[in-house]
């Protein structure tokens, strides 16, 4: 199936988006994890606090859907 | 309300759901503001100018050069004095009627549930997820709700906790960011603080819904704002969901 990650920040260096500036199209083999999906582009997990799709929070246990695009966030505590 | 101070709020005070009893019920209200820097300086401001009764503005760090880009209280001649005093003296005279109360003490996991203490609600400007977990668990087991951001970059987080009604800090948040002190441009600080502030007017007037149970993310590349349900973790390590 495919899916789409997109990222903003620094987020996005480790992405390599290539769909446009933000956005990454994959092709994934059964229906992994966010986590699993994470592990395959080398992204460590301390890069992304959570995601987001459909306009609904997303942990890393999340399995994307076909076509689904999922917005990956950083961890962020500064003030 | 009579004279200057009814001027002051002439603008505020025609807005559906606050008046005069609306201006009455703030200033019958306190706000514990937990830190005052990039968030704390916009959201004590705007408190403040609101005519919020009781602000208490807690902070334990010297003002410092670095600091000047976005703690807008703070002026280069009061580089190396304390960020509770100065913005207490600032919030003071920008509105007199309001009284200001400044707690030079670094809040941790000992002395939180102490601290806020009798507010009505608690803002989290704090700068660093130790404390802001602190924080976090000081007002679950007080049950007392807190507002909170975090920015770095162009990014920014924004969500109103009252566990066990909805989600606390570390269900969403547990990722340590990296060592390095994030950049932080003025103006995504500025943004978080203001909506940081017009959630505690909300909650303090009654005025319709709150970010409760959603997280607000604001992102200034590609810009967006966004606003997802955020559902309790049933493996948080703090509110167990």
């Amino acid at each position: 199936m495919t899916i789409y990650l997109r990222s903003g920040g620094k987020l996005k260096a480790h992405l390599k988006p290539d769909v446009d500036q933000y956005t990454r199209r994959l092709v994934v083999d059964g229906n992994p994890t966010l986590r699993e999906i994470l592990d395959d582009l080398g992204i460590p997990h301390a890069y992304v606090a959570f995601a987001f799709a459909g306009g609904t929070f997303r942990r890393l246990d999340y399995r994307p859907s076909d076509g689904e695009t999922i917005t990956l966030q950083p961890p962020v505590s500064g003030g | 309300m009579r004279g200057l101070m009814s001027s002051v709020y002439e603008r505020q005070l025609p807005m559906t759901g606050w008046g005069e009893n609306g201006q009455n019920r703030l200033a019958s209200s306190t706000v514990f503001v937990a830190g005052l820097g990039g968030l704390g300086c916009p959201a004590a401001v705007y408190l403040s100018l609101a005519g919020v009764g009781r602000i208490v503005a807690c902070d334990a760090d010297d003002i410092e050069q670095s600091n000047l880009n976005r703690q807008f209280l703070y002026r280069v001649t009061d580089i190396g004095r304390r960020k509770a005093a100065i913005a207490a003296e600032r919030l003071r005279e920008m509105n007199p009627r309001v009284e200001v109360i400044s707690v030079d003490v670094e809040l941790d996991r000992e002395n939180a549930a102490e601290l806020v203490s009798g507010a009505d609600v608690v803002l989290d400007c704090l700068d660093n997820l130790e404390t802001k977990i602190a924080l976090s668990r000081a007002c679950m087991d007080a049950g007392m709700p807190l507002i909170h951001a975090a920015v770095a970059d162009l990014t920014g987080y924004l969500s109103f906790f009252d566990p066990p009604r909805t989600a606390c800090l570390e269900c969403f948040q547990t990722a340590k960011p990296a060592a390095v002190e994030p950049a932080i441009p003025g103006c995504t600080a500025g943004a978080l603080g203001s909506l940081q502030a017009m959630e505690a007017l909300k909650h303090l007037l009654g005025l319709g819904e709150v970010l409760a149970g959603r997280l607000l993310i604001m992102e200034g590349m590609p810009p967006s704002f966004d606003v997802v349900a955020l559902e309790k973790d049933p493996d948080c390590p703090a509110c167990g969901g």
